[in-house]
């Protein structure tokens, strides 16, 4: 970071924007197919085809919902807050790219390497949570409103487990360098940080579902209550933004995960190692995604009042206690 | 001119700029989003001064803070309510003079003392260093925040539970 702020020349910020370029290439590939894969799978889970009429297989499904929502009129109801309605979607989106930063996917193919990664991912995606209120309260409309005020609530209260249960990781490695995680973890799967903090994992993932708020945490988004939710009143490409921070999460949870949990970049067996990190990490990031799709298609939606006591009651003194543990075991081993 | 003069420039007139905005808005959703503005921008000022820890502490703190004051804005607060401001000139007037001596003090203040420069080593790991500071030479006054958190914690838990009967 230091050389960072010292180097600003023309060149090196040349370079920076071209590999930032690069990486939301990726991601708009990652969310359109991400997109698609969902549908699919859900489909064959309830035992439907999913798309298949655009393109081969309904390969362009996607491509072509994504025109037909950037071509859609950009709609303002008249009594809305202009100004924040449209700042909503921004302040939403730039958060939920930024975090993207900080995930090493090999040893050598990261974008930057923080001290504090693991604390600037957590402290940057609670911003998103600004946007949507913002958008559901600018749309001068109950639900959105509503829709917003249930978003702030499930996102602050899940933060806190989802935080506390990375301490026990961090515990585990004693840095917040994400690539220092990964590399804590090298040798085999049975060094991976899920087995010794698989509590700390189990919380974690249902945390996760929740600040991504998916099913069975998408309370905010309730269709059968709420309409859509805080984005209600959103078309075209405003919606789109919301929808597209939406699935950058996902990307990024998966990335999170992979690195805290799973290993990172490493081969599950020594005699796997031949096969280049990258293709490992790919492989693990996909079945998060997949894990996450098939939670959907699997669970019905919690209660709004479960949903509150399920996050103050159960995973917060869990995850404090997994602290308590973590930190008493590596005392002892030591 | 380097990159992080630039950066400090920028970050410090985003953070008077949204106070200065938070004071003159009229909606609360406004002057929230305005002391975001400025919460965000100081962190970028610690990420200037190598304080990257307490940067995005900041952050964390601040995002969740700002987002829970939006959440009491709404609800405790009338949405469309006007208010006129009663004209009073001497008030205006003696405002003015005191942010003028206020200044005044300040530039005097500033001028006249010297800030010697000491160079410090930045420290490679900042957060295991300030792990360190806290639970040895300054554990006694962490603790007793920490328990004073707890009470305050406890207190809200106990005035909530009153009021639900």
């Amino acid at each position: 970071m230091d050389n960072m702020i010292e180097q600003l020349s023309i060149g090196s910020v040349s370079l920076v924007t071209l590999a930032t370029a690069a990486l939301l290439l990726i991601v708009l590939v990652f969310v359109t197919y991400g997109i698609y894969f969902e549908r699919k799978v859900i489909g064959w889970i309830q035992l439907r085809q999913g798309p298949n009429r655009t393109g081969p297989f309904g390969l362009l499904q996607t491509v072509a919902d994504v025109f037909k929502l950037l071509i859609k009129e950009d709609t303002i109801p008249n009594n809305a807050d202009k100004t924040v309605f449209k700042l909503g979607p921004i302040i939403s989106f730039i958060p939920a790219f930024v975090v993207l930063a900080v995930i090493p996917y090999t040893e050598n193919l990261y974008f930057a390497n923080l001290n504090v990664g693991l604390l600037y991912y957590v402290a940057l995606s609670g911003i998103s949570t600004i946007g949507i209120l913002m958008g559901g309260w600018a749309s001068n409309n109950k639900y959105a409103l509503l829709g917003g005020m249930r978003s702030v609530a499930q996102m602050i209260s899940y933060e806190i487990p989802l935080v506390i249960s990375m301490v026990g990781v961090i515990l585990m490695t004693g840095s917040l360098n994400m690539i220092q995680i990964v590399e804590g973890q090298a040798g085999g799967f049975w060094s991976w940080n899920i087995f010794p903090q698989i509590v700390a994992f189990g919380i974690f993932i249902i945390a996760a579902v929740a600040e991504l708020n998916r099913t069975p945490f998408d309370l905010p988004e309730a269709e059968s209550e709420l309409i859509a939710g805080y984005h209600v009143e959103y078309s075209g490409f405003r919606f789109a933004f919301y929808m597209l921070s939406e699935y950058v999460y996902i990307y990024a949870i998966a990335g999170l995960t992979t690195v805290l949990f799973l290993g990172g970049w490493h081969a599950p067996f020594a005699f796997l190692s031949f096969i280049p990190g990258l293709i490992w990490f790919i492989i693990k990031f996909c079945s998060i995604v997949f894990f996450l799709f098939w939670i959907r298609a699997t669970m019905p939606r919690l209660r709004v009042d479960h949903l509150m006591g399920l996050g103050w009651k159960v995973l917060l003194p869990l995850s404090l206690v997994n602290i308590f543990v973590t930190a008493i075991v590596l005392e002892l081993l030591k | 001119m380097s990159g992080q003069f630039i950066f400090f420039m920028l970050f410090s007139v985003t953070a008077i700029g949204g106070a200065i905005m938070m004071l003159n808005m009229e909606r609360i959703m406004y002057m929230i989003a305005s002391a975001a503005v400025t919460f965000l921008s100081l962190a970028g000022i610690y990420v200037l001064l190598h304080a990257e820890f307490l940067a995005f502490v900041q952050i964390l703190i601040y995002a969740g803070a700002i987002t829970i004051l939006m959440i009491f804005g709404i609800v405790l607060t009338k949405h469309e309510e006007k208010r006129e401001e009663p004209k009073r000139r001497f008030y205006h007037i003696s405002l003015f003079a005191g942010v003028v001596g206020l200044f005044a003090v300040f530039y005097y203040v500033i001028n006249q003392s010297a800030f010697p420069a000491v160079t410090r080593e930045i420290a490679q790991d900042q957060t295991k260093e300030i792990g360190l500071l806290i639970y040895s030479q300054y554990v006694i006054p962490f603790e007793l925040v920490s328990i004073l958190l707890t009470i305050a914690l406890i207190g809200a838990i106990i005035i909530a539970k009153r009021e639900g009967k």
